[in-house]
């Protein structure tokens, strides 16, 4: 029994290793409106892209719909998951960066660097 | 009697078909594995094999008790039973397709199934991302039947350990679409790939395990299209690689839930499907793909043409 489970921890190890070897996953990045658009509606369907803000590097990026609401959005290995934000989200405007809470711990906060921070920072602590 | 675990004499070619796909997935789609996901799926697959070691037992005593008051009796050599052993095969992915279809239709079995849904990707490696709770929900029950019929547990058992082997290879993108005569009777890749996505067409459909039949027959079935990128995973993304998060996430939430409710509603967080809320503030998969359905027969019928408006038989369009 416990040769068994040392041996599957090892392959497990091994397989997870060796996806990194082979750089598989890759990197991805939110380049424009199309982009954010495209992975807002992949978080909720039918999200409304009016308004976004893609932080520097295109690591996460910011959403509103035409109803006011903010969706967060952050990349996941390399995919992306995001949150409609609740009045229990905050944003922290920082010298070089906004930090969104989400207000779901697991979910954790997101670093964005916007030039247009204050806005959304604005709106956000608005909801 | 036989002492036999399939699946352990599987293992080997689980890793051993993993790395196959790794190295397509090098050359074709890198983006198919994510490291950290594969270290979770993989982990999964560890974790629910020792989760059952520990908490199987109550389970084994409960089917070899209901075996008691079997109403056929095979014998005492009922493994020498040639005809039995396809006829369970067949029962059992009956009971498979109806255990499946429960664990994404009420919560509490949810709880436990979600994990295997949670991931992102679609490869080999999410076939081994197996539930830790999976004895912690009524799922046993659906297997009664069969045991009361006469089917010893250890054949229920072995041929389950079958039908989860068949499983592990539909879980790919590595395939496309298998002949027509094999699609039209068995679960595929292309099958199941419909299974995991949370595009509102999809959702919750092809419960199947082995035979796509009984999607067939119990209307749930739903044809992979070639038009239609396919997102893999829950509909609300965790965004999170913590493995006891992605284990428990979905227990929290709902007994959460249910510490919350008024009383008259606690029982519909543990009973009805995953999304309800007493409030009506969540979605469940139907309402989603029926806003999903909304919304795009608007779009439809506004590209639509005036003639097609006029013709009775005209098709109902609709975007993808």
């Amino acid at each position: 029994m416990l040769i068994q489970f040392g041996g599957s921890l090892i392959a497990i190890l091994v397989l997870a290793g060796l996806a990194v070897f082979l750089k598989l996953g890759g990197k991805t990045a939110l380049r424009d409106e199309a982009a954010v658009s495209q992975a807002a509606n992949e978080v909720e369907d039918g999200f409304e892209t009016m308004r976004s803000s893609i932080a520097r590097g295109g690591q996460a990026a910011l959403a509103r719909d035409p109803t006011g609401r903010i969706m967060v959005i952050k990349r996941h290995g390399n995919k992306y998951a995001g949150r409609v934000l609740t009045p229990s989200a905050t944003a922290k405007e920082q010298v070089d960066a906004l930090i969104v809470d989400s207000g779901e711990a697991r979910f954790g906060t997101v670093r964005l660097s916007l030039a247009d921070a204050p806005y959304w920072a604005d709106a956000i602590n608005r909801l | 009697m036989p002492e036999f675990s399939p699946t352990q004499y599987a293992v080997p070619l689980f890793v051993i078909a993993i790395l196959i796909e790794m190295a397509w997935s090098r050359l074709r789609a890198p983006e198919a594995y994510e490291p950290k996901d594969t270290l979770v799926s993989l982990s999964f697959g560890l974790g629910s094999t020792i989760a059952g070691a520990l908490f199987g037992g109550l389970s084994v005593a409960i089917v070899f008790a209901a075996y008691e008051y079997r109403v056929f009796d095979m014998g005492e050599q009922w493994w020498l039973v040639w005809w039995a052993w396809p006829l369970a095969f067949i029962l059992d992915d009956l009971k498979y397709y109806w255990v499946h279809r429960a664990g994404h239709r009420i919560r509490w079995m949810w709880a436990a199934h979600v994990n295997h849904h949670s991931s992102q990707h679609y490869n080999l490696s999410t076939a081994l991302r197996q539930t830790w709770t999976g004895n912690f929900t009524f799922g046993l029950l659906f297997a009664l039947p069969l045991i009361l019929l006469g089917f010893h547990p250890v054949m229920i058992g072995i041929v389950g350990g079958f039908n989860l082997i068949y499983q592990f290879w539909i879980h790919t993108e590595a395939i496309g679409k298998m002949p027509r005569w094999f699609e039209a009777v068995m679960n595929t890749p292309s099958h199941h790939r419909v299974h995991h996505a949370t595009n509102p067409r999809y959702l919750d459909r092809n419960y199947a395990g082995v035979f796509i039949i009984w999607d067939k027959m119990f209307g749930t079935f739903e044809p992979e299209r070639d038009d239609e990128t396919i997102r893999y995973g829950i509909v609300k993304q965790l965004g999170s690689f913590n493995l006891l998060w992605c284990v428990f996430h979905e227990w929290i939430g709902m007994i959460t839930d249910i510490a919350r409710a008024p009383w008259k509603h606690k029982l519909s967080y543990l009973l009805r499907e995953p999304g309800w809320s007493h409030d009506g503030s969540r979605e469940t998969s139907d309402m989603i793909r029926a806003r999903w359905r909304d919304r795009t027969q608007q779009g439809a019928q506004r590209e639509t043409s005036p003639v097609a408006n006029r013709n009775p038989i005209a098709p109902p369009q609709e975007a993808a």
